[in-house]
């Protein structure tokens, strides 16, 4: 009988001693590095630059399909820009040549760029006219969903090196190129012609090349042909990293160069470690809470009133803490024609419950209950701040539930559908590495557009139209600052509940590197060490 | 003869317990809010064309037959491709409208292949020091159930068992990486990595087989041919080791085979906080995108993994008691 069964008590033990070995060694073996039994645990000076960062890209290349913030810092390193906009507090209109060595405006219509000789894509082709004109004729499609143009525009090829942005035909004036030049990445002729290639893999002319994925990281190498010559940095990653206290202990340790979106208590954690750099500066983005204007009840503008008025955006801001600061209208504190709207909504339960009443529902009564979503996981204390939110809402009789999302959720809901999006409030912030305000206020509010709250209003769009047809730039931050502005304030399609103060964190050694304030990088003449 | 039919039998109920899962899973999928279809084009995307790649995908059929679909092919042995991983190992994120998109698709095999040997190491490494912390605290308690070592063995696992792994995780890099600068834990260089998250997931797993040790010991003991080992000339750790032991291996066994599937769901948490990257990981990253295949191609592995290990221990256990097959 016991030689039927081949194990025995004694086979039993001596196999699992064996077993156990055998298994301990192949699952190890592969990745076994006997240097772990010296290597410090912190990161080696000569490492790449490694960027640990909150939002995962998109898996498709082409600039023109998204509008994720990840994607325009990665874009920001392999892409050239015809200028770059620093957007320092001190000068943030001042405007720096990259494939642009000028630009003149010959008139209304018609801007003129002169390119810069000598500059080669990654794959080899030498960057001219024909990619402007390509890049600026696609992007500017009313197809394309990242829709950062202000309308279709035309490019005439003067020469090789000479471009002329012509926008009569669609009746806007072309000066708007001036500043969106620093926000639209220069693809080469050849991958607008192929979409497929421009999706399949990064092709610019930016400081670094794209070089693989591995997993959730992103690797770039220092480009030899840059035109200023091979960075000093010789690879750059981009590690998507989702968790806020994952992304500190990784910098803390020396795993990761830079990090951002980090929570106030983390920066103070990374401060009181010290060896560290902090790079807060206010964003171009403003938070905003954001009504679905199509439908009831925010298609009512009393409403949109009446939330505005219950919303104490000074409590917000203690909770935001060093991520806040005030806003006075309905874009960022560093956008051109920004204005501190006079008679903005402020907390006001007496102002709020007048509006209820003019909108049919004295103290809410009578309102359906209403879905606010927000997120967690990217942008700071948004559950904190919804929460607060939602209680003085529900103080003064508007019954709102919060939804809090995860990231892909929440950006499911985010956009306007026919018949108004889902919910009928949400939380988003908009971010563009440019002055231009156009990139915000037209996106969202011109019913050409309407991203998030789908409102049409003819007002609204007439203002929009006034302050783009401008005919000098002096006039249309007239316009925008006495008539947009307080337009989009009394019309309040979202509330926009504070600029948002960018916090990068970044070890001592790293030097020269530059964050605009949307996040994206500028590493060229960067160093480590 | 009588152990292939036990073989036989429980790889028939390991095969419909994957099967039951799988289809649970496959189910709550389709139940819960987040259309993937919505991910994969993007929020910008509108209605009509949503509905339109859904429909050509399959997701609006009824769910038995959406997964008679899946099933048939999975026996060809293909678990499908990822709704959001490209071919090349990016990841894609759901706000953006990505319809005219050509790329090629990750499988979900390969996918979960790259990842799995990765928290196979981190279980097994958690387990390996679960057992050389449980056994020597877990035998003296045993052996003096009322004894000083009992209490602090008690001691141990009360505190370990209340211990949240995400705040140990935390605490642990804190201390140990940043700190005294004695071990890596961010990421993946070398298998240096995997040791802090190891103990996190051990510290997790220690009450329970200190629990199981003792008790057995405690209980074998005091059977009749233990005690007349002494009598019977045997030296005291002869009866410990070859008598004791040996018979409370039984229930150790089950334990293990139950703990370390439990580790290969327990790494979910401690890999996302370690930035590790294993299936856990992996894992968490495909259910924020409703990637369905990927999601549901995890799911059938680690619960073949688990069928298929209790199935080991139950064989073993049969070879060792012959008693436990009927």
């Amino acid at each position: 009988m016991s030689k039927k069964i081949k194990f025995s008590r004694r086979k039993f033990m001596k196999f699992m001693a064996k077993s156990g070995l055998g298994a301990a060694a192949l699952t190890s073996a592969p990745m076994l590095n006997h240097n772990f039994l010296y290597n410090s645990a912190f990161a080696a000076s000569g490492k790449p630059l490694i960027f640990a960062a909150a939002e995962a890209l998109t898996g498709n290349w082409d600039p023109t399909t998204h509008t994720n913030l990840g994607q325009l810092i990665f874009e920001s390193y392999v892409f050239g820009y015809l200028t770059r906009c620093p957007m320092k507090p001190e000068n943030p209109t001042q405007l720096n040549f990259e494939l642009a060595t000028e630009a003149t405006e010959i008139d209304k219509f018609t801007l003129e760029f002169k390119l810069r000789d000598g500059v080669t894509f990654h794959n080899g082709k030498p960057f001219g006219a024909e990619d402007v004109k390509a890049t600026y004729e696609y992007g500017s499609q009313p197809d394309r969903p990242a829709q950062w143009y202000p309308g279709q525009v035309d490019v005439e090829v003067v020469d090789r090196l000479t471009v002329r942005i012509k926008t009569e035909k669609y009746g806007y004036p072309a000066g708007l190129f001036y500043y969106l030049s620093s926000f639209l990445p220069i693809l080469s002729a050849d991958d607008v012609a192929n979409p497929n290639n421009a999706a399949s893999r990064p092709n610019g002319t930016g400081a670094f090349k794209f070089v693989e994925q591995d997993g959730d990281n992103t690797i770039m190498e220092a480009n030899e042909n840059f035109f200023m010559g091979k960075p000093k940095i010789p690879r750059v990653q981009y590690n998507f990293v989702g968790d806020t206290a994952t992304r500190t202990l990784g910098l803390l340790s020396g795993e990761y160069n830079v990090t951002e979106r980090l929570e106030p208590e983390q920066v103070d954690t990374i401060v009181a470690n010290g060896g560290f750099a902090l790079n807060q500066a206010v964003s171009t983005e403003n938070k905003y809470l954001w009504f679905r204007c199509s439908k009831p009840p925010f298609n009512d503008i009393n409403m949109r009133k009446a939330v505005a008025h219950a919303i104490d955006r000074e409590g917000l801001l203690d909770i935001l803490g060093i991520s806040g600061t005030y806003t006075g209208c309905h874009v960022s504190p560093v956008k051109f024609g920004y204005t501190d709207v006079e008679g903005f909504p402020e907390y006001n339960p007496d102002k709020c419950q007048e509006y209820l009443a003019k909108a049919g529902f004295p103290k809410g009564k009578g309102l359906p209950e209403l879905e606010y979503i927000t997120s967690v996981g990217f942008y700071p204390k948004t559950k904190e701040y919804g929460e607060y939110i939602t209680a003085l809402l529900n103080e003064q009789g508007i019954p709102v539930k919060l939804s809090v999302l995860e990231l892909g959720a929440w950006g499911n809901k985010l956009y306007d559908r026919e018949g108004g999006g889902p919910g009928h409030m949400i939380d988003c912030g908009w971010c563009t590495g440019s002055p231009e305000p156009d990139l915000v206020i037209r996106t969202h509010f011109h019913s050409s557009s309407k991203r998030i709250t789908g409102i049409v209003d003819a007002d609204i769009d007439a203002a929009l139209d006034k302050e783009r047809n401008a005919p000098s730039v002096g006039e249309r931050e007239q316009i925008l600052k006495t008539e947009v502005m307080p337009l989009l304030v009394d019309k309040m399609p979202s509330v926009p509940l504070f600029g948002s103060v960018f916090i990068h964190a970044m070890a001592n050694d790293v030097k020269d590197l530059y964050i605009y304030p949307n996040g994206m990088m500028s590493a060229e003449t960067a160093s480590i060490g | 003869m009588h152990l292939a039919g036990q073989f036989v039998r429980r790889i028939l109920q390991g095969v419909v317990v994957v099967l039951i899962t799988t289809f649970l899973i496959f189910s709550i999928l389709r139940i819960v809010p987040g259309d993937p279809v919505r991910l994969i084009v993007g929020g910008m995307a509108p209605d009509n064309l949503v509905e339109e790649i859904a429909q050509k995908m399959g997701l609006r059929d009824p769910i038995p037959v959406q997964f008679g679909r899946y099933l048939s092919q999975v026996v060809q042995g293909d678990l499908g491709n990822s709704y959001q991983r490209p071919k090349n190992g990016m990841m894609g994120q759901g706000g953006d409208f990505n319809a005219n998109m050509d790329v090629e698709m990750a499988e979900v095999s390969d996918l979960i292949l790259e990842r799995l040997p990765y928290t196979l190491q981190l279980a097994g490494l958690a387990l390996l020091i679960s057992l050389i912390i449980s056994f020597p605290l877990g035998i003296s308690a045993g052996l003096k159930p009322k004894g000083f070592i009992s209490k602090i063995a008690f001691f141990i696992s009360s505190v370990f068992v209340s211990i949240p792994n995400f705040w140990l995780g935390i605490v642990l890099a804190l201390f140990i990486t940043i700190k005294l600068g004695l071990l890596p834990s961010i990421g993946y260089q070398n298998f240096a990595y995997t040791i802090l998250p190891a103990i996190v997931l051990a510290v997790e797993t220690c009450p329970f087989i200190i629990r199981t040790i003792s008790v057995s010991f405690a209980e074998i003991s005091q059977e009749y041919f233990i005690k007349s080992g002494k009598v019977r000339g045997l030296t005291r750790n002869g009866v410990i080791y070859r008598h004791t032991l040996r018979n409370a291996s039984i229930p150790l066994l089950n334990l293990l085979g139950i703990q370390l599937s439990t580790l290969l769901g327990g790494v979910i948490v401690v890999e996302y906080i370690f930035d590790y990257p294993g299936l856990g990981q992996l894992t968490i990253y495909a259910v924020l995108q409703r990637d369905f295949p990927l999601i549901q191609g995890i799911a059938m592995v680690t619960s073949a993994l688990y069928v298929g290990l209790n199935i080991a221990v139950d064989l073993i256990t049969y070879s060792i008691d012959p008693r436990l097959e009927s």
